[in-house]
């Protein structure tokens, strides 16, 4: 018997934000076909116009109760769609630092914007993806489109090699998931998240070696997208060979839905396996991803191979976050989650996880805004003629900025102050939220490791500071060309790094709600 | 007499392909065959999906093949893009050469 399934409008809410950037991709492909003319500024403006609607309806999706949606395909719950708006702001601040870089390089080109909305559609999409073949084709199309992004700029040998490690280490990746997927499919006879989550209990007693291979297969596929330690290797060289503005979105948006599915997916996927194996499987890669982080970033002097691997360390907070969720309950308290905490909603005590949540969302934000900023200063000191020798982005480019464009200097002052977690910026809220959020889950040797490897951090990122502020300026130094979107987009982030970290407004008590993510 | 060949050969058949996958992305040196490596690890995917659809009687894994085709390839045809514009910048599709940036 064949039952035709019924959608109603409400089962398409959450994939609207997608879909508004997929149509104004396709607009931007039509207009490169259709309408040639010399100039193309239009089309970065429709691309960040298509990111602020695509955002406004994700916010407006963050309020509507969690749900599941297209038939248990897709959820549409608050933490999928802050990620959503969260995606869509870096992109539109992405889209605004590629207009003027591009235009520098004569490679302005519709293409390129369509493709920045595609991988932000998949961002998206794989955001709220709650089946294994929906979530594999949506890292794909996350993926694909960053691909041919990180390639885009043929001149030189670098971005074409980027491409390629990339390429080559997406793919295999997203092979181990789907290598792990097939086998809980096998186990468990379903590929939706929540029955297989159902079914895993007693799968796990008959073959417990085809869920176990399964489990760690597609978490090593997700290791390798949010470049957590053992896995991170591709990292430094695809973020600096990778167009800049494109190293942003990346750095940004790619390791954030991954992030958010990598939750959402281990969520489901533990049950019936003992609780302490995620929970030390994470503390692990947590405690060697913030270690490694900051240690290899350490010799760094060049700037952009710095923020490479301090996007890892990031990324080590943040399985700070996801080992909390899963410490063992003997350890956590339910009492007052945090310095900020959420207001109650309906009598009910916030419990550890959604302080969790809360510490997760609001790094991710912090982090968008921060990096976004950070690769984005970089992009608009980037000289053509230092491509070839190889030292465009050494800590030299950055002395005696301070004089040269005193705005720039102090904006960038602003994104390394934050990165450090150095107050008043977001990136401190960010990582007090979340370091206090595992303090409460029991977590305090690890949240003691991840403190003491940020002090670490605030050496690197302050020497661009004493750069920027302390050093001449070299005597070949030129003022670097201005180019308004790029003004825009520096001051967006910089206004968001340090206005988020003053007044985080009503922010956080959205992100502490409960029922942030659906089924937990 | 007739052997019949069971769910478990093919799965045996899957995880073999996947393991030869993996290790040739390890370890060859052409990024034609790193390539061609990876597709092999995403058919072996595919076989598995398909031997359990086909030993529970259901078309959910049928089903999941078909979007891995499709999927994979959409993947072949930005891989291969990538290849050719390494090979048209250095001249060659050694791993080992591809080596431009420094730690």
């Amino acid at each position: 018997m064949i039952v035709t399934p019924v959608f109603t409008l409400n089962d398409f809410l959450p994939v609207m934000p997608a879909a508004v950037l997929v149509v104004a991709a396709i607009v931007l492909m039509l207009s490169e076909v259709f309408l040639v003319s010399a100039t193309r500024t239009y089309q970065a403006m429709l691309a960040t116009l298509a990111t602020v609607v695509a955002g406004g309806v994700a916010v407006h999706n963050a309020f509507e109760p969690a749900r599941a949606a297209l038939q248990g395909y897709a959820v549409l719950d608050p933490f999928s769609s802050w990620m959503t708006a969260m995606v869509c702001l870096g992109t539109g601040l992405a889209v605004l630092l590629s207009s003027g870089f591009l235009k520098h390089r004569n490679a302005e080109r519709g293409e390129f914007y369509a493709l920045m909305l595609f991988a932000a559609a998949g961002m998206s999409l794989l955001a709220l993806s709650a089946e294994f073949i929906t979530l594999f084709i949506n890292l794909e199309v996350m993926s694909i489109a960053t691909y041919a992004l990180t390639a885009f700029l043929r001149r030189g040998p670098r971005p074409s090699e980027a491409g390629f490690k990339y390429f080559i280490l997406g793919a295999f990746s997203a092979a181990l998931l789907l290598y792990g997927a097939a086998l809980l499919y096998g186990a468990t006879g379903a590929t939706k998240l929540i029955e297989v989550s159902a079914a895993l209990p007693a799968a796990f007693i008959a073959s417990p070696g085809l869920v176990y291979a399964g489990l760690g297969l597609v978490l090593a596929g997700f290791a390798f997208k949010v470049a957590a330690v053992p896995f991170h290797m591709w990292t430094p060289d695809v973020y600096e060979g990778a167009p800049t503005p494109v190293t942003a979105l990346m750095s940004a948006g790619v390791k954030a839905a991954a992030f958010i599915a990598l939750v959402r997916t281990s969520l489901f996927l533990v049950k019936g396996i003992p609780p302490e194996m995620p929970f030390y499987l994470f503390s692990g890669m947590a405690l060697l991803t913030m270690i490694g982080g900051n240690l290899l970033a350490l010799p760094q002097r060049n700037v952009k191979r710095m923020l490479a691997y301090s996007s890892i360390a990031h990324a080590g907070y943040l399985l700070l976050g996801v080992a909390a969720l899963f410490a063992p309950q003997g350890a956590a308290t339910t009492t007052d989650v945090g310095v900020f905490s959420a207001t109650p909603l309906m009598g009910l005590v916030p419990n550890v996880s959604s302080g969790v949540y809360k510490g997760i969302l609001f790094y991710l934000l912090g982090y968008t805004v921060t990096s976004l900023g950070a690769f984005g200063t970089i992009s608009a000191l980037e000289r053509r003629e230092d491509e070839t020798r190889g030292n465009t982005w050494d800590l030299e480019r950055f002395a005696g900025l301070a004089q040269r464009r005193p705005g720039w200097a102090l904006a960038m002052a602003a994104f390394m102050l934050s990165l450090g977690g150095v107050p008043p910026t977001v990136g401190f809220l960010g990582k007090l939220f979340l370091f206090s959020a595992a303090v409460d889950a029991g977590l305090l040797g690890l949240a003691a490791v991840g403190i003491l490897s940020s002090v670490v951090g605030v050496y690197f990122y302050l020497r661009v500071v004493v750069y920027m502020f302390m050093r001449p300026a070299p005597a070949d130094a030129t003022t670097p060309v201005r180019h308004w979107t790029t003004e825009l987009a520096l001051i967006t982030s910089a206004v968001a790094v340090v206005g988020l970290g003053i007044v985080p407004g009503p922010i956080t008590e959205w992100f502490g709600r409960l029922g942030m993510i659906f089924g937990h | 007499m007739i052997q019949t060949i069971s769910t478990s050969h093919y799965l045996i058949l899957a995880a073999a392909l996947f393991c030869l996958g993996m290790f040739g992305v390890l370890i060859r040196r052409n990024a034609l065959v790193v390539f061609m490596c990876i597709e092999l690890m995403l058919n072996a995917a595919n076989l598995t999906f398909l031997a359990f659809a086909r030993a529970r009687g259901d078309d959910l894994g049928h089903l999941s093949a078909f979007f891995i085709i499709a999927v994979a390839a959409a993947e072949a045809a930005v891989g291969l893009a990538i290849v050719i514009s390494v090979f048209r910048a250095r001249g060659t599709v050694n791993i080992e050469e591809i080596q431009s940036m420094k730690h």
